[in-house]
């Protein structure tokens, strides 16, 4: 037994050490209206680009894109940043993506990944997981959300050397 | 067995080993769940530690080619209630992928859905403890106007594979997309076969191995209206009572689906009406009614609002999409109902909505047993189409999300649920209750926050009444504590049943750590509209997740 466990966490540090993951594997996802698009077309490739994964059930998911909601506007007169909320809800709960937003006035671009599959190819357990990008390259990731967090996420973008 | 732990070691060594050598083309997650039971229901787990442990690792060759690899470790032995399929080290999913142009080509593990995933849907949810990729070979193709898919293969079961084959085929077609007048019109076809020999010595069955379902969908999407309808035959195919497969009891089945939405910035409507008849389709035909999910080929989840709070967890609503004849009193033949949600912006300054704005949202749903004529023996039904039966569940439920400050706000969640523990689980007792909750955010300065949410759910039903509280805070954006705590007060009978938990989280980037201890209520974990029996336990858990 004390074999597996140090297997297991072997597994666990092999992992953890080896590199990360630069760019946004390009596959093929559904805008609100069912277009095709590919996810490397829908990242901003001059500038910043917040992809968050959401769900219409996750509360913190639902908090963290509120708050953006609320302070986009300010953020893009400062800097070029797109944000990319990548609804997981699978077929129970897509329907409701639509007038979610609408109701909630957000004003981000929407990409479904009913099947999860984008959610898999970027390595993402749990929801919310948020993901900033510059033109093409992967620069903060993090996992959940607390109140004001959304601050933090400016700060990384501020602060970020080209 | 051996073998296989060591090959799955060496594979997954030499993977991590390269890994190493290939800067940004390796990557992936790793997940750990541990509980170390104290009081358990079941002596095998009495003061024993488990645990579920998940690495994911994408090799990418080059632009063309990559490679997916899950290892799965259940050590010393799987977390209880996970099916009894889930054991030691294996290699749970392995697939090589090569896409150039407008085609793609997989070989191994398949995770796919065919439209809603009313025929297929593979897909992986480790809280319910479902993996049922098909492993097997897909081509696709797709471009502007057309998509097309084709796969083979057999199911995915814990650490084996199904008996039962599958096969599929899925197009669909823009039939007009224009931008003047915003418009997508989008025709989706498919098909789905499961071929599975069954063998009886005594009975020649008179219904085919090869089991078909056809589906076909239209989607239409303009700036501010959008409908989408599907329609699924399902080939007759004997139907499992008791754990017998007889030709007295051989039934089509089929599905319809229709979603219609109106929105507009500040306001969303969207309708569902569905009926099931008869449409589980399992990988091996036995399979139907196991608890763990593991063999379904298509996706019918409940079309409820989910729900995220613990209260309003209890007396979760699971689609009834089987036939079930357990007694005279009680056959189901399927399920059929409707859903409403509205979500409406009260703007900011406005005399409801306040300095801030407030945010609102209602859902209806009704679902209910097919309407027709039952007969128990010999066990038979013919359905009306447009009938409704016996209720199985409603809910109704408003939210109002209000912020007052910059600093303070809240969410007020109202539920009203009626749910028919006689006819979804099949036991005794109807259950009308009303919950309250309040979850309050109060940001305070250096990055501190609190939570702290209020619940109540009143019934004179069942086991009466229930309260909750939780605390939640916020040392910054990295370390958190909570406890929280739900209480069945009026349940004298089991001695006012009292569930908590408290612990700790630690965040950093892609990286998750948290500790708790608590008692956990049994019964049904519903996720995703899917349902799974866990039984009640106290104990120590940990969780680690990352993404590198």
């Amino acid at each position: 037994m004390l074999k597996k466990i140090i297997f297991s966490c072997l597994l666990y540090l092999f992992a953890y050490s080896s590199s990360s993951q630069k760019f946004i594997p390009n596959l093929e996802l559904k805008t609100l209206n069912y277009e095709s698009i590919k996810s490397v077309e829908a990242i901003n490739q001059d500038g910043f680009t917040i992809i968050s994964f959401w769900a219409t059930w996750c509360i913190p998911c639902i908090n963290e894109l509120d708050a953006i909601n609320d302070v986009i506007s300010e953020w893009k007169k400062k800097k070029d940043i797109t944000v990319l909320a990548i609804s997981t809800d699978d077929s129970r709960s897509k329907k409701r993506v639509r007038p979610l937003i609408n109701g909630k006035d957000w004003i981000f671009d929407i990409i479904f990944d009913t099947n999860q599959e984008f959610k898999r190819a970027m390595g993402i357990v749990g929801i919310p997981h948020t993901i900033i990008t510059y033109k093409s390259e992967i620069i903060h990731r993090r996992i959940g959300y607390t109140p004001g967090e959304e601050e933090d996420l400016f700060k990384v973008i501020s602060n970020y050397k080209k | 067995m051996m073998l296989k732990t060591v090959t799955t070691f060496v594979i997954t060594l030499s993977i991590l080993s390269f890994s190493y050598s290939q800067s940004n083309k390796i990557y992936g997650s790793y997940e750990s769940n541990a509980v170390y039971y104290q009081e358990n229901e079941e002596e095998a787990y009495q003061n024993k530690l488990a645990s579920n442990n998940y690495l994911n690792i994408k090799y990418l060759f080059n632009s063309n080619w990559n490679v997916e690899v899950q290892v799965e470790s259940y050590l010393p032995k799987k977390l209880q209630s996970y099916s009894d399929s889930f054991e030691n080290t294996h290699l749970s999913t392995l697939n090589i992928n090569y896409s150039k142009n407008n085609f793609g080509f997989t070989i191994g593990s398949i995770y796919d859905q065919f439209g809603s995933g009313l025929i297929l849907r593979t897909w992986e949810d480790r809280q319910l403890g479902i993996n049922n990729s098909i492993w097997g070979l897909r081509s696709t193709y797709g471009n502007e106007k057309v998509n097309l898919k084709l796969l083979a293969g057999w199911q995915k079961k814990g650490s084996e594979i199904s008996v039962g084959k599958v096969i599929g085929f899925d197009s669909e077609f823009t039939l007009i997309n224009s931008s003047d007048i915003y418009q997508n019109l989008i025709l989706g076809i498919s098909y789905v076969g499961r071929f599975e020999n069954l063998v009886n010595p005594i009975i020649a069955y008179d219904f085919n191995d090869l089991t078909s379902l056809f589906s076909t969908r239209l989607d239409y999407f303009s700036d501010q209206f959008y409908f989408e309808y599907e329609q699924v035959i399902k080939s007759k195919d004997g139907i499992t009572q008791f754990g017998i497969i007889s030709n007295e009891f051989v039934k089509k089945g089929s599905a319809h689906s229709l979603n219609l939405g109106f929105t507009k910035p500040g306001f969303g409507l969207d309708m569902t009406f569905r009926r099931l008849e008869n449409m589980p389709l399992f990988s091996d035909r036995f399979e139907q009614g196991e608890i763990y999910n593991e063999s379904n080929i298509n996706y019918l989840p409940a079309l409820t609002k989910q729900h995220d709070y613990q209260l309003a967890n209890i007396n979760v609503y699971e689609s009834q999409a089987n036939v079930s004849f357990p007694d005279p009193e009680l056959m189901k033949s399927g399920e059929i109902g409707y859903q409403f949600d509205l979500y409406y912006d009260l703007k900011e300054g406005s005399s409801l909505g306040g300095r801030y704005g407030s945010k609102l949202s209602l859902n209806f749903s009704s679902w209910y047993n097919l309407k027709g004529e039952y007969t128990y023996y010999p066990s038979d039904y013919d359905t009306d189409f447009f009938g409704f039966g016996e209720k199985y569940f409603y809910e109704q439920s408003l939210e109002i999300r209000k912020k007052w400050s910059l600093k303070f706000d809240n969410i007020f969640l109202f539920i009203n649920k009626y749910y028919n523990k006689r006819y979804v689980e099949e036991k005794i007792g109807e259950i009308n209750s009303q919950i309250f909750i309040l979850d309050n955010s109060i940001k305070l300065n250096n990055k501190k926050s609190v939570r702290f949410e209020l619940q109540h759910l009143f019934t004179k039903d069942d086991k009466k009444n229930w309260y909750g509280y939780g605390l939640e805070y916020n040392f910054n954006y990295n370390f958190s504590g909570f406890y929280n705590t739900i209480v069945n007060y009026e349940n004298l009978e089991e001695n006012k049943p009292n569930y908590y938990s408290f612990g700790a989280s630690y965040t950093k980037n892609a990286l998750l750590f948290s500790v708790s201890y608590g008692k956990q209520r049994g019964g049904l974990l519903c996720y995703g509209g899917i349902c799974r029996y866990v039984p009640e336990f106290k104990g120590f858990s940990f969780s680690v997740n990352t993404s590198f």
